[in-house]
């Protein structure tokens, strides 16, 4: 199978070709280790887990973003492959790109639980309570993995380095959905702003390339309807009282749960 | 001495921006609202230029317009582009207002199950996008003819 990879060294960048021994079953990280073992062991990509959890390996193959790990041969229905870095990022060396920018925007949003009374964080007697039905409103944006492709592919970002993003925002409204978060006015500054939530257009490439089915345009546009709410007629997303979320201790005389048989069918 | 990174972002930029080949649907709306959008901007400044001579007195209202006739077909081809471009922009830039303010054709938060389909852009944002091609592409043609009509062409 023919392999074309754009290569850069820090001084100049070029289009390199390989020849290379490919199963059907095979991933694109697959080949990349075999050119690096076999044929050129100057490629840099990067790689950990190999299973689609670390979000290492992305990089835009065949003209779309997507995970080298969970990108196999035979999906492709092509003769040859063509590996490029992540589009919208500055290239370090190869398929490797330079993550600051992303990563600062993450930071940006407070992607943490902020609660109003910190100390309700240190010292809760009990765990913070959330319902499956609350949990449903937000656990699908916490499935990112910061693999970065939805900025690859957003159009937005192309144009505008500032542009906080896909990843960033969908993690801002990842925070705000939870019902234990207080921190809607402390991220607003940032997220209602001409680089911030109104920056997207809504062209839904991001949810389109995200390679666990984050979905962050659903997330901004969420976002959006958030910060107009707030905006226009000051309400915010309610956020749960202390006192509903942390769990109660049963009542002393709650009959107890029976005990926990650990005994093993057919075992002594 | 070896460059730490590459100056300029890879492969960014306008045009780049504007190239939607192997995305989705969703992203050639968007390019053609942006395109749309750079048109009728173009529209109305010479608009407001046209009618800023009706302020200069009844000749140079009647020189304009007679440039303006003098373009023969290519006025009334302009003025169609013109048409087509308000009417797909005012009827994507509908279909977005109700995702962005109502949350509206987007899905709820759902549990990613593989594979993963996106609820953003599936069947209700699809059903909405044919529906305005179908309904923009009908009047266009419509306003075609009228302009045809209003040349004595049918």
């Amino acid at each position: 199978m023919k392999v074309r990879i754009r290569r850069f060294d820090g001084q100049k960048a070029w289009w390199q070709d390989y020849e290379v021994d490919a199963k059907p079953s095979d991933t694109v990280l697959d080949i990349l280790n075999r050119i690096r073992e076999k044929h050129d062991h100057t490629l840099a990509f990067r790689q950990s887990c190999q299973m689609g959890s670390c979000g290492s390996c992305g990089m835009v193959i065949n003209g779309l973003p997507a995970l080298a790990c969970q990108t196999r041969i035979s999906e492709l229905k092509t003769e040859s492959i063509r590996l490029e870095p992540l589009y919208n990022y500055k290239v370090i060396k190869d398929l490797v790109v330079d993550l600051t920018d992303f990563v600062n925007k993450h930071r940006s949003v407070k992607p943490w639980m902020i609660r109003k009374n910190p100390q309700e964080l240190e010292e809760a007697p009990m765990e913070f309570k959330v319902t499956p039905d609350q949990n449903l409103t937000f656990v699908q944006f916490d499935y990112c993995i910061m693999c970065g492709l939805c900025l690859a592919a957003c159009p937005t970002v192309a144009i505008d380095p500032l542009f906080l993003g896909p990843q960033a925002l969908a993690q801002a409204y990842r925070y705000i959905a939870d019902p234990r978060d207080e921190g809607f006015e402390e991220r607003i500054e940032i997220l209602d702003d001409s680089h911030g939530v109104w920056r997207c257009h809504f062209a839904g490439a991001c949810s389109y390339v995200c390679p666990k089915g984050v979905d962050p345009a659903k997330a901004i546009q969420y976002l959006k309807k958030e910060v107009l709410k707030y905006r226009l007629l000051h309400k915010k997303k309610a956020s749960v009282k202390p006192a509903e979320l942390i769990q109660k201790p049963p009542p002393a005389n709650a009959p107890k749960p029976p005990p926990f048989d650990f005994k093993i069918e057919g075992g002594e | 001495m070896e460059k730490e990174k590459e100056e300029k972002r890879y492969k960014s930029g306008l045009l780049r921006s504007l190239r939607p080949y192997k995305f989705n649907l969703e992203r050639y709306t968007y390019t053609l609202h942006r395109i749309t959008g750079v048109i009728l901007i173009l529209y109305l400044i010479a608009h407001v230029f046209e009618i800023y001579h009706l302020a200069l007195g009844p000749v140079a209202w009647q020189q304009t317009m007679a440039l303006l006739s003098s373009l023969g077909i290519w006025e009334k081809i302009g003025l169609w582009i013109i048409a087509g471009s308000a009417l797909y922009h005012g009827a994507n830039g509908l279909r977005l207002i109700l995702n962005e303010a109502f949350g509206m054709l987007l899905g709820k938060p759902v549990l990613p199950e593989y594979p993963y389909t996106p609820t953003s852009l599936s069947r209700n944002q699809k059903i909405a996008i044919y529906t305005i091609v179908v309904i923009v592409v009908a009047l266009w043609i419509w306003a075609g003819i009228y302009l045809l009509w209003g040349l004595g062409i049918i």
